[in-house]
């Protein structure tokens, strides 16, 4: 049934849209993660990419998150002469996480995700009233 | 006797499959709003005076012999029908959020329209036939 359908894509839309947000959390988790020893590669920022495939069971476009990469973006470098993971000249890489960006995803992720939600509540409605029908 | 022969209960049963098809395709679009290079799509609009003959005009021409042309079949399957862009973001992705949640509530309403004269057509039914609820 179409209605049924509408839904379990809405739901892969969910789904996606949470994975977002699992990503979104372990960066904003480790902003502060550094290295431990001179010249350790800090965390770097995650990002999640969407891609739609289409599900032969149903017929119809779903979402699924691709893979999940690393932000390949320089990482700044902080003078902090008395961290375990400083270089010679005192500096210690820190991750690239912005928080701005990432409260930003985090919106953008909330946004689509209450659209999805919405879109399964009206095909609910929708299935509900050709139930009605049958009480004639 | 077949309910669906009747012409408007006909249309009813087609207009409440094109409405759900078509909430099936904005879902996609929602769900798939924030997919790299998605174009979203809709439904081709249910053409209500091509229905309206296809119900009404009944008599097919029959095909008797391999020389005859086929008689056309009224209406097709709706196509899906790419939208024209007005926004893409950098992604390459052109749904827009407000557009496509204010298309599923006139399909909500719009099917709700629908059972409702399905109901009411019923009920007159039940007053031909004498009895009332």
């Amino acid at each position: 049934m179409d209605l049924q359908k509408a839904m379990r894509v809405s739901a892969s839309g969910m789904a996606a849209q949470s994975t977002r947000m699992r990503v979104i959390a372990e960066n904003l988790a480790n902003a502060d993660s550094l290295g431990e020893t001179p010249g350790a590669e800090p965390f770097r920022r995650k990002t999640v990419s969407f891609r739609n495939v289409l599900d032969r069971q149903i017929g119809a476009d779903t979402v699924r998150t691709s893979r999940i990469d690393t932000d390949k973006s320089a990482l700044p470098r902080r003078y902090e002469p008395n961290h375990p993971a400083a270089d010679g000249e005192g500096y210690v890489l820190s991750p690239n996480v912005n928080n701005l960006i990432e409260a930003m995803d985090m919106r953008q992720a909330q946004r689509s995700y209450d659209a999805n939600i919405n879109v399964i509540e009206t095909s609910k409605s929708m299935i509900s009233r050709t139930i009605d029908l049958l009480r004639g | 006797m077949d309910i669906t022969k009747l012409p408007l209960f006909g249309m009813i049963s087609r207009r409440m499959d094109w409405l759900s098809q078509r909430q099936t395709v904005l879902s996609q679009n929602v769900a798939n709003s924030d997919t790299p290079n998605y174009q979203p799509r809709d439904l081709k609009a249910l053409d209500f005076r091509a229905e309206l003959r296809g119900q009404m005009s009944r008599l097919a021409p029959a095909t008797t012999s391999q020389s005859h042309l086929a008689s056309r079949t009224i209406s097709g399957p709706n196509r899906d029908e790419k939208q024209r862009p007005t926004e893409t973001t950098l992604s390459g992705n052109s749904v827009q959020l407000d557009t496509e949640m204010i298309k599923v509530a006139d399909t909500a309403v719009d099917y709700q329209l629908t059972t409702n004269i399905y109901r009411r057509q019923l009920a007159m039914l039940r007053t031909a036939i004498g009895r009332t609820q």
